[in-house]
């Protein structure tokens, strides 16, 4: 009786959209979020390796080199983290919407190995010494070999991944012939699509001038043909790390605050202008590189500007959702409704203060794209001080928010008062020790400060000696959120082996009874997808001929002052 | 009585949420973004 009453409860709570996970299922999903949350130790431990560095108090031990701690800090938190958490939970969502078959599961088992195979062979080439070139593996450095084909596997996995879950959306499709898709498996979609089409920008360079260079096949490299194509990429990949973000903020917290979905139609236009908006831009981040035309610099600066839209498209919703939730709970006058709000639910606490980085964030973000603020962070300290408000804080939160149900959901446990409790102390911890230290580095990057740099006096300089406090501020800040990742893998191991046994609720939020109707042209995949090429070939194809068609000889690969040892 | 217009009155009435604070937080926001902007653009022409 007690589970029949049990049963029902589920079937209430998790009407919509909701298939059940089953164990062989949960196995896969949890597979991902085993090496998220093993990256998240490493690379966090890095990380507090590094601000301690360069605070000018503190050496490396056994002559291991502050450019290989910070190549496993970006590999594994900025690579390996991310694409294994996401895909981990495009896999979940598009389960628990769309369904998965035995097949389809074997075939995204296949996805994760091969994953797991490129990222051990990259980590055993950075341990080594053989690959300390930065997450962005700039040419004319050259890592061994192992280091570009490792990467590659990672990407290639991603995108098996990627078409499992466009297989996925299919056969539901089949199934349900003329019915709008599930909000969160159109979501996944337009990600992974942004994520196919960008990633072949970083594949080519991998296999055609990276691989061959280091093998030393080719003898020179086109130093400025590889960072375009790495671009293309790479800024694409902070909007692949976001939209999950989003995904859970459209989706999923408004039925965790008791609420409904604003507009369907506007999560998924924003969506789809993400898909448009993300790629064309790369030239945003080589605003100071000398051989690309500056007026195509103009063009994607202004199509940069155009990504401000669906991001406040999303504010505006989000601020909707919780007003709306808020009056028809009672609560009155202006600002009334920010009371009603879950804030001892980490659940909602934790994607909540995420939201609230976004906005500094996103100001950060904004300047860093304008030409000519550009010309005064780049290369500074300020950029790394941004990024850590985006995807380490914005998205950390977001992830960590997510974990609190999810994981307990897969390993068939709950998430108790206590873990709940414990997850608000690591928000909090997060939020002063990420205060601390990105403060610090955008104040200190505004002074001029360098980023990626070693800890130096720069030859005894008074500009240099303006930074040393900053610097120290950042080691407080850096141990203060080291103190968080450990409390953060404490509850994730609680949550997968030690919580107690029951059912934890996976929140998918619905639409309002009265909400008008999704236009059916949302579905139109093969428009979406042609007007981003078409914005692709547009902002790309003339700079890129012009680049080609002008470069200076190719590079010979440079394996010093940092590189292989 | 219920007569065919009135229900199709009824069809038509959509109340409009309540959306003041959103419309204030979002303006709030968007001279956040300004002010940041304008902010370090002075800086870059006082440099």
């Amino acid at each position: 009786m007690a589970i029949k009453n049990l049963r029902e409860k589920i079937n209430v709570s998790e009407a919509v959209g909701s298939l059940p996970i089953q164990k062989p299922e949960a196995k896969l999903y949890m597979s991902f979020m085993y090496v998220a949350f093993i990256s998240l130790l490493i690379g966090g431990l890095m990380g507090l390796l590094q601000v301690f560095v360069r605070s000018g108090k503190f050496t490396l031990p056994w002559g291991i080199d502050y450019y290989q701690v910070l190549t496993v800090h970006g590999v594994i938190l900025g690579l390996v983290l991310t694409t294994y958490f996401i895909i981990g939970f495009h896999f979940s969502v598009m389960g628990k919407t769309v369904g998965i078959s035995e097949k389809q599961r074997k075939v995204a088992w296949f996805a994760f190995w091969t994953m797991v195979v490129g990222t051990v062979m990259t980590a055993v080439t950075i341990l080594l010494g053989e690959a300390s070139v930065l997450y962005t593996f700039y040419a004319p450095l050259r890592a061994h070999p192992a280091f570009y084909i490792g990467l590659a596997l990672v990407i290639i996995g991603s995108w098996v991944a990627g078409f499992v879950n466009w297989h996925q959306l299919a056969v539901w499709k089949k199934k349900h012939p003329g019915e709008k898709s599930p909000l969160l498996a159109f979501m996944v979609t337009i990600n992974t699509v942004m994520w196919f089409i960008a990633s072949l920008g970083v594949a080519i360079a991998v296999l055609i001038q990276f691989i061959p260079w280091s093998l030393g096949w080719a003898e020179t490299i086109n130093v400025l043909v590889s960072r375009t194509l790495f671009w293309y990429f790479g800024h694409p990949l902070v909007y692949f790390w976001l939209l999950p973000a989003y995904m859970a903020w459209y989706a999923i917290i408004p039925k965790i605050i008791g609420g409904k979905i604003f507009s369907d139609s506007l999560a998924r236009m924003s969506f789809v202008l993400f898909l448009f908006f993300s790629i064309p831009v790369g030239f945003h981040h080589q605003l100071t590189e000398p051989g690309i035309d500056p007026t195509w610099k103009f063009i994607q600066v202004v199509l940069t500007m155009m990504v401000v839209i669906p991001s406040l498209m999303t504010a505006f919703s989000l601020f909707a959702t919780f007003e709306i939730t808020g009056r028809r709970k009672g609560f009155k006058g202006l600002f009334g409704w920010l009371k009603h709000l879950p804030w001892k639910d980490v659940r909602f606490l934790a994607p909540f203060i995420g939201m609230l980085a976004f906005i500094p964030g996103g100001a950060g973000g904004i300047i860093n794209a304008s030409h000519q603020m550009n010309s005064l962070v780049h290369n500074t300290i300020w950029v790394t001080g941004h990024f850590h408000l985006t995807v380490a804080t914005t998205v950390m939160l977001t992830f960590f928010g997510i974990s609190y149900w999810l994981v307990p959901h897969l390993t068939g446990r709950t998430l108790t008062p206590k873990l709940n409790k414990l997850g608000i102390i690591q928000s909090i911890v997060w939020t002063i020790g990420m205060s601390i230290m990105s403060g610090a580095m955008h104040i200190q990057g505004l002074l001029g400060g360098p980023r990626r740099s070693s800890f130096s006096e720069y030859g005894g300089t008074e500009q240099a000696s303006e930074w040393i406090g900053y610097q120290m501020a950042q080691a407080v800040g850096g141990t203060i959120l080291f103190i968080g990742i450990i409390l953060m893998v404490y509850i994730f191991v609680k949550l997968a082996w030690f919580a107690p046994k029951g059912h934890e609720e996976f929140p998918i939020a619905e639409e309002e009874d009265d909400a008008e109707p999704t236009p059916s042209y949302f579905e139109n995949w093969k428009l979406w997808i042609a007007i981003t090429i078409a914005l692709i070939l547009f902002a790309y194809t003339i700079p890129f001929i012009d680049i080609i068609q002008n470069s200076p000889a190719g590079s010979v690969p440079f394996d010093w002052p940092i590189g292989r040892y | 009585m219920t007569t065919p217009e009135k229900l199709k009155k009824d069809e038509n009435k959509h109340e409009e949420p309540n959306l003041k604070g959103t419309f204030v937080s979002v303006m709030l926001l968007g001279a956040f973004l300004v002010l940041s902007w304008v902010g370090v653009f002075i800086l870059f022409i006082g440099r």
